[in-house]
């Protein structure tokens, strides 16, 4: 009965791609679930897939990519879905593109990133073997919506889930750790240790400082970044608790920055506790790990390197900038940074305001701006000077200080790579289509 | 010159935290001295008194109602003296509704609020769609441009209080063209964006209105160079009158 369906929708697929029409991502998922809504749950029926989710605000791609290597490499055949289509659609176009046209499947793990909002419909379809909570934070709100509504529906979806259902949450964010604890199934929580807590303050970019069973302000010995760090409530006695982190075990950190980390243990703890690969493997298997599209992706460009962060939220923005200075030198490297505001990206840029920009006057050589929103983020960037500026004008830009402004992202990223040292990287932070742009003038073609 | 933040940590969900680095900057970069004092819950009340001038944004349910607990005793007694002394203020979304009467919640509970501005908002339902998107509106003959995202509708009493007229977008209620409030010197908004960096005369207007109050002459701001600022309004009014993009 499916064949019918999983032939439709191949056949669409591919006449989409053909002609360029749209999305070979969704539109196979799209078309055969308007056929027969049940087709996901009935091709995974026909077959033994441990289905793993990934979900969380930031982190999702970096992580199923970092679990899909250590399982290739350990003998699984994995399929997943492509980034950026983690709705129902994009979840049933990876299984039918992977189908033959009697729904075999020739794989036996499927890890899926779904969407924030899309955990309640996707996990109706499909019973996952295992979930993984990375973290919530705010991002696009006028799109998701505010973080406790969705930590709430994530709540509803879980304790719907089957009792041998597996589920990794980060211990160190209070809200999924708050989820965690009212659960039957097994939770495995996994975090960071103590030597990285290191601020003693509560940051701006923060969500969840409130106890979600009593209300009260947390306590916290450290933090990481945002609101992840060693909580207690001294009100009700709330407190993070049986937390893993592989901190002093051999396991390689194959990405740069402090929220890599906790994708990375996201991924040795479910690749341990469902899939059983002993750690010397683990570790093997991350040994020469290449990032994800513009996740750290270093980039040649008219012999010079370009290291590209997506940046696409205040935490995940607030990341980049610490991992940048942390990791680079100072007044060597040009930054880039790139705003868009299309629906991918949110349309809301307010935002902005929530992250720590200032540091990098002192920290680069020169910042270059562009984006559909460059005046915005331009104003953003001035507004961390203590002095009045008077903001110049030539026939393509504005500029002041050392900071140049482009609308036009070829002429600021050929600006910017130009006018950068031989021996030094030029960085740059964009949203989601922006760093989509970028990528595509740099290599010279789009990725989706 | 001393801002006072309110509920930087509770009430800062939509990038308000501009508002106050730009209130902030303008007045250094005059040469005024200026700290940020912010303000927490459980603080106490006289906290409020050393303050020239206010800032409050908007917030999530649970956190506004750790909000409405702290402002019902002496603190909000304190906080509405001053605005009604002439202080200025600038209250955006979540902070703007809860000056008002009440607010009525999309499942019908009431909250009451501290009634400075005399205005109700209602939430029609979750049914009905929120006003999100980019707004311009026109206040003293000048173009704002912003960003809302709100699902509650406002009514305001006496439509001679209205801060802005719509000229795209829905403001207060979606239907009467009104945005915001204006009483005393206090500007009620759903305008995010933040609204003041790309908007410097309503900053300098508050700046100016403060530094009355507090040395009780009159003021006139030197001028600062708007030209980023003008071209960032102007490149979205541009755009948002463009039928093609949105």
């Amino acid at each position: 009965m499916n064949l019918l369906t999983i032939l439709v929708a191949k056949v669409a697929g591919f006449i989409i791609k053909l002609l360029s029409l749209g999305a070979g991502s969704t539109w196979p998922g799209h078309i055969a679930l308007a056929i027969n809504p049940r087709i996901a749950r009935d091709i995974l029926s026909t077959n033994k897939i441990k289905v793993v989710l990934v979900v969380g605000t930031n982190g999702k791609t970096t992580t199923a990519k970092l679990l899909r290597v250590i399982l290739e490499k350990n003998g699984h055949r994995v399929i997943k879905n492509q980034e950026g289509a983690n709705l129902l659609n994009g979840i049933t176009s990876a299984l039918v593109n992977n189908a033959t046209l009697n729904g075999k499947i020739d794989a036996d793990v499927a890890i899926f990133e779904v969407d924030e909002n899309m955990l309640p419909i996707v996990s109706t379809e499909i019973t996952p073997t295992a979930v993984i909570l990375l973290n919530l934070f705010r991002d696009q709100l006028d799109r998701y919506g505010e973080v406790n509504s969705i930590s709430a529906k994530w709540q509803n979806v879980l304790k719907k889930l089957p009792d041998t259902t597996q589920i990794f949450i980060n211990g160190d964010d209070p809200q999924l750790f708050y989820i965690g604890s009212k659960l039957n199934q097994k939770v495995n929580y996994f975090g960071l240790s103590n030597k990285h807590f290191t601020l003693s303050e509560i940051p701006h970019d923060v969500d969840s400082v409130y106890c979600p069973v009593c209300g009260k302000r947390l306590d916290y010995k450290g933090i990481s970044y945002s609101h992840l760090g060693d909580f207690s409530c001294s009100a009700c006695g709330f407190k993070r608790k049986n937390v893993v982190d592989f901190e002093d075990s051999k396991f390689p950190t194959p990405l740069l920055g402090r929220y890599n980390l906790y994708n990375r243990n996201a991924a040795i703890i479910a690749a341990k506790e469902v899939f059983l690969i002993p750690d010397e493997l683990i570790a093997k298997s991350l040994g020469d790990f290449s990032p994800a599209y513009g996740r750290q992706e270093k980039i040649k460009y008219k012999d010079k390197t370009v290291f590209m962060l997506l940046s696409k939220n205040p935490v995940g923005f607030n990341q980049s900038i610490e991992t940048v200075i942390e990791n680079f030198d100072i007044k060597k490297n040009n930054i880039v940074l790139v705003l868009n505001d299309r629906i991918p990206d949110g349309t809301d840029v307010s935002w902005i305001w929530d992250v720590e920009f200032d540091k990098l006057h002192e920290f680069a050589s020169k910042i270059f701006i562009s984006g559909d929103r460059v005046y915005d983020m331009a104003l953003r960037i001035r507004y961390g000077l203590d002095h009045d500026i008077r903001i110049e004008n030539s026939h393509d830009r504005l500029s002041f200080k050392d900071v140049i402004i482009y609308e036009d992202l070829k002429k600021c990223l050929d600006h910017a790579v130009s006018s950068s040292t031989p021996s030094n990287d030029c960085i740059i932070l964009a949203t989601y289509t922006g760093m989509l742009e970028a990528r595509k003038i740099l290599v010279g073609r789009k990725i989706m | 010159m001393t801002i006072g933040w309110l509920y930087p940590d509770l009430m800062s969900t939509y990038g308000d935290r501009g508002n106050v680095i730009v209130l902030e900057k303008r007045c250094l970069w005059r040469g005024i001295e200026c700290i940020v004092k912010k303000i927490f819950v459980n603080d106490a009340p006289e906290v409020v008194l050393s303050c020239d001038l206010f800032m409050m944004g908007g917030a999530q349910d649970l956190q506004q109602e750790i909000v409405n607990r702290d402002l019902s005793g002496k603190k909000g007694e304190l906080l509405l003296k001053k605005l009604n002394d002439g202080v200025p203020g600038l209250l955006v979304c979540g902070a703007y509704q809860f000056l008002g009467k009440y607010y009525k919640a999309a499942d019908g509970t009431i909250i009451k609020g501290l009634s400075f501005f005399d205005m109700y908002t209602a939430h029609p339902g979750t049914q009905v769609d929120r006003c999100i998107g980019n707004i311009i509106i026109e206040w003293k003959g000048k173009q704002l441009v912003g960003f809302e995202n709100h699902g509650g509708r406002t009514h305001i009493a006496d439509k001679s209080q209205t801060f802005a007229k719509v000229i795209k977008g829905y403001g207060n209620n979606g239907t009467d063209q009104t945005e915001g409030m204006i009483y005393k010197n206090v500007i009620g908004t759903y305008l995010h964006g933040p609204i003041l960096p790309k908007n410097p005369e309503v900053a300098d207007f508050l700046i100016e209105k403060a530094l009355e109050k507090k040395f009780t002459k009159s003021i006139e701001l030197t001028s600062l160079d708007n030209k980023l600022e003008s071209k960032a309004k102007s490149v979205i009014i541009r755009r948002l009158q463009t039928p093609h993009r949105e």
